[in-house]
């Protein structure tokens, strides 16, 4: 029956082929987030170049801790007035309460989602890990501007305010001593 | 087809027993597509009461608030899973495609049996296999709470990754992988042998509806499950300690992500387990009508445009995760879409009846509670999909009353109308008309006691996927497990009939139901010749469907 092998062979391409994209779902995913800024991922550039508007957002500044990371973490000033355009400068401050080094590293959100294509960073802490001795304590910068062109979009002219807001995560296995459980690790709040 | 040359085809009933082999190798090595079917059916009935088990078990436990049965939250959050896994993957499946499907496929487009019969056989083997891991998972660790895995069908992270560290849900993986696997063996099994082993004459646009639904559902399979695959295996090397992180915020990963991947399998899923009752119910609606179906090709591209447009509507179960509301927007607008196709058969269905010569034999009922029961779980489908509405019913009794609408009664019922329909046909003998019209309304009135008052129960608000309620909740949760003893009842006269109707042996002739069935099963024998169409049959250009 070879042309029964034949729509076997097609078949089986099909199938594989969207086994393939269910793996390639993840490097597309990230892409795509992080191009269109969809799903509140901000926007990353060098420098701001851009002109300043009269029109004001407050910018709010959230803080999370993971449960299994022993460290505090906030934000120095609660909300902070930018100009569109302006660059605008926040500390954050992270506190190693553990008797241990710890490396973590902050994962972040923007809300409303639909500001988030418009919230941009040229310099963050988040960019990468954080190692952190015990008991030291770390101001943490982030440097951000919201883009101009948030005043152009009439989806936008509600948006009075813009939270950013950080997680942090232990990056890797053996910075924490082992066999924490569950119950320990309920103790550990932010 | 390979060619045989006259003279060493063998004649019909030219050699002993017909070329039956002997138990063992007949049941275990079966490469007949008939035989395969069966032990489908025997599986979806074994696994259906294993399913309906761990259901009544929730019934009886939700009977009145408190804990009286389960141990704890996480045993009957267990039970939840496994209930929903073992009923979607071992009981409508292995029923639906695997049972009538390999029954009556072949034999409806006039082929001698399926293209590929020992990858027939491994599909079907792999089931069981399946089966076996997943009731292990069922007695080793889950979590630091006991055994098993209670994150629910939908196997969301983290809950399946730190939350279950224990084996009981790598169990579960590698059974769904295997069944996965077997489906999608399956699935090519089916569109090879409908594309390329139909009779002379029967062209696409004369092919029956039920192989046009499992023409559908079998691309969904192959479309959809590798990608459930592919979330498996993600979520098999997330679990691993140091492995990776597709889902783990920690390391760069999305929860979100898995979501999406599940639910891109899990809608089309939902049709995959609907569609061949479509077709079922097409031929019985028409048989038992006397009249040929209303809008043929409106009845199988409607199946089309479902399985096609049920790709793209997947977000619409994950509307509370915090989407852009334009997104949202989209999967509402696409998922109200579905409703017109589906309202196409529902009509279909109304207009084949119409003026129609209706006999209410025992099919005919569990076919049109079907499309009663159906319309009911369709609008409050419609309902759902609304992202504002779901923002408040997202998780309540109201889901989960529509989706048994839809499948405890929707894709059930259909299973029950095909049984009953192809038994004399299957098996050769006629079952008890007072076991089986007591199996239907005991069933009908247990199945609608227990899910009707779960509308009212969700609009009040009580969530899913909970051991115990408030008081307020007490009356309708009590209502809705005196159904479960109702619906129990009906499975022991299903159980009756059974038994009755192998020991009574009632013969059946060719075509029992007369001139309103008219695809080609009713030209052969009850029950078929081992090998059916030695000579392939010829389908003339006037033939009705």
């Amino acid at each position: 029956m070879p042309s029964n092998n034949k729509t076997l062979m097609i078949l089986t391409g099909v199938g594989v082929a969207m086994l393939g994209l269910g793996f390639a779902s993840d490097p597309l995913y990230d892409t795509f987030c992080k191009v269109t800024g969809y799903g509140g991922t901000p926007k990353i550039a060098e420098d701001n170049l851009s002109e300043v508007l009269d029109r004001e957002v407050t910018v709010y500044f959230d803080s999370n801790v993971a449960q299994d990371l022993p460290w505090e973490f906030k934000a120095e000033q609660r909300s902070m007035d930018v100009q569109l355009g302006a660059s605008g400068l926040a500390y954050y401050t992270v506190k190693n309460t553990s008797k241990y080094p710890v490396t973590g590293v902050a994962n972040f959100n923007v809300m409303p989602i639909k500001a988030a294509p418009f919230f941009v960073k040229t310099d963050c802490f988040c960019f990468e890990e954080q190692t952190i001795q015990p008991g030291e304590s770390l101001p943490l910068p982030v440097i951000f501007f919201v883009d101009p062109q948030l005043d152009e979009d009439d989806r936008l002219s509600d948006v009075k305010e813009i939270t950013l807001s950080y997680t942090f995560f232990p990056t890797e296995e053996g910075t924490m001593p082992a066999n924490v459980g569950p119950s320990k690790r309920a103790e550990v709040t932010n | 087809m390979v060619a045989i040359p006259e003279s060493e085809v063998p004649a019909e009933g030219g050699y002993d027993d017909d070329g039956k082999p002997g138990f063992f190798a007949r049941w275990f090595y079966s490469t007949n597509h008939k035989d395969i079917g069966t032990l489908y059916l025997i599986f979806g009935i074994i696994s259906g009461l294993i399913g309906g088990f761990l259901s009544f078990m929730m019934r009886m436990e939700l009977a009145e608030p408190g804990i009286q049965f389960f141990t704890n939250e996480h045993q009957y959050l267990v039970y939840v899973s496994m209930h929903g896994l073992i009923m979607i993957f071992f009981m409508v499946m292995p029923a639906l495609i695997g049972g009538f499907g390999n029954w009556f496929v072949p034999i409806m487009v006039g082929a001698p049996d399926m293209a590929f019969p020992r990858m027939n056989n491994l599909s079907f083997w792999l089931l069981p296999t399946a089966l076996i891991c997943l009731l292990i998972s069922f007695v080793v660790p889950g979590n630091a709470n006991g055994n098993g895995f209670g994150g629910s069908w939908v196997m969301y992270p983290p809950l399946s990754t730190t939350g279950h560290p224990g084996p009981a849900f790598d169990f579960i993986i590698i059974g769904l992988l295997a069944a996965g696997f077997s489906s999608i063996f399956g699935a090519i099994n089916f569109i090879t042998t409908i594309l390329n082993m139909r009779a002379p004459g029967m062209t696409m646009h004369k092919m029956p509806l039920f192989a046009w639904a499992v023409l559908v559902t079998a691309f969904l399979l192959l479309l959809a499950l590798p990608v459930l695959a592919a979330a498996l295996f993600m979520l098999f090397t997330d679990r691993i300690a140091g492995g990776t992180g597709f889902f783990d915020p920690a390391r760069g990963g999305d929860p979100q992500m898995f979501q999406h991947l599940f639910w891109f399998f899990g809608h089309p899923e939902v049709y995959i387990m609907i569609l061949p009752a479509f077709g079922i119910v097409s031929h019985i609606v028409s048989t038992f009508s006397k009249k040929p179906i209303f809008g043929y090709l409106g009845m199988a591209y409607a199946m089309v445009a479902i399985g096609v447009v049920g790709f793209v509507v997947w977000a619409h179960h994950m509307y509370t995760v915090g989407m852009d509301v334009n997104l949202k927007a989209y999967f509402l607008a696409a998922t109200l879409v579905i409703a017109v196709p589906t309202g196409v058969k529902i009509f279909s269905w109304l207009a084949t009846m119409w003026g129609g010569s209706i006999r209410f034999t025992i099919p005919m009922q569990w076919a049109l509670a079907f499309i009663f029961l159906f319309v009911v779980g369709g609008v409050t489908g419609v309902m759902l999909a609304n992202a504002g509405v779901d923002a408040y019913l997202h998780d309540t009794y109201y889901v989960v009353a529509h989706f048994h609408y839809v499948l405890s009664m929707g894709a059930v019922f259909g299973i029950f109308a095909g049984f009953y329909y192809w038994f004399g046909k299957m098996f050769g003998v006629m079952y008890n008309k007072f076991l089986a019209a007591a199996h239907f309304w005991l069933f009908f009135i247990g199945v609608n006691v227990i899910f009707f008052p779960q509308h009212f129960l969700g609009l009040n608000g009580m969530p899913r996927r909970y051991v115990d309620y408030p008081e307020e909740f007490a009356i309708w949760n009590s209502v809705s497990s005196m159904g479960a003893w109702i619906t129990l009842a009906g499975v022991a006269f299903f159980f009756a009939m059974l038994i009755e109707a192998f020991i009574v042996r009632r013969r059946v002739g060719d075509n029992y139901w007369g001139e309103g069935a008219t695809t080609l099963e009713w030209t052969l024998s009850s029950p078929p010749p081992y090998h059916q169409f030695n000579t392939l049959p010829r389908i003339e250009d006037n033939a009705e469907h």
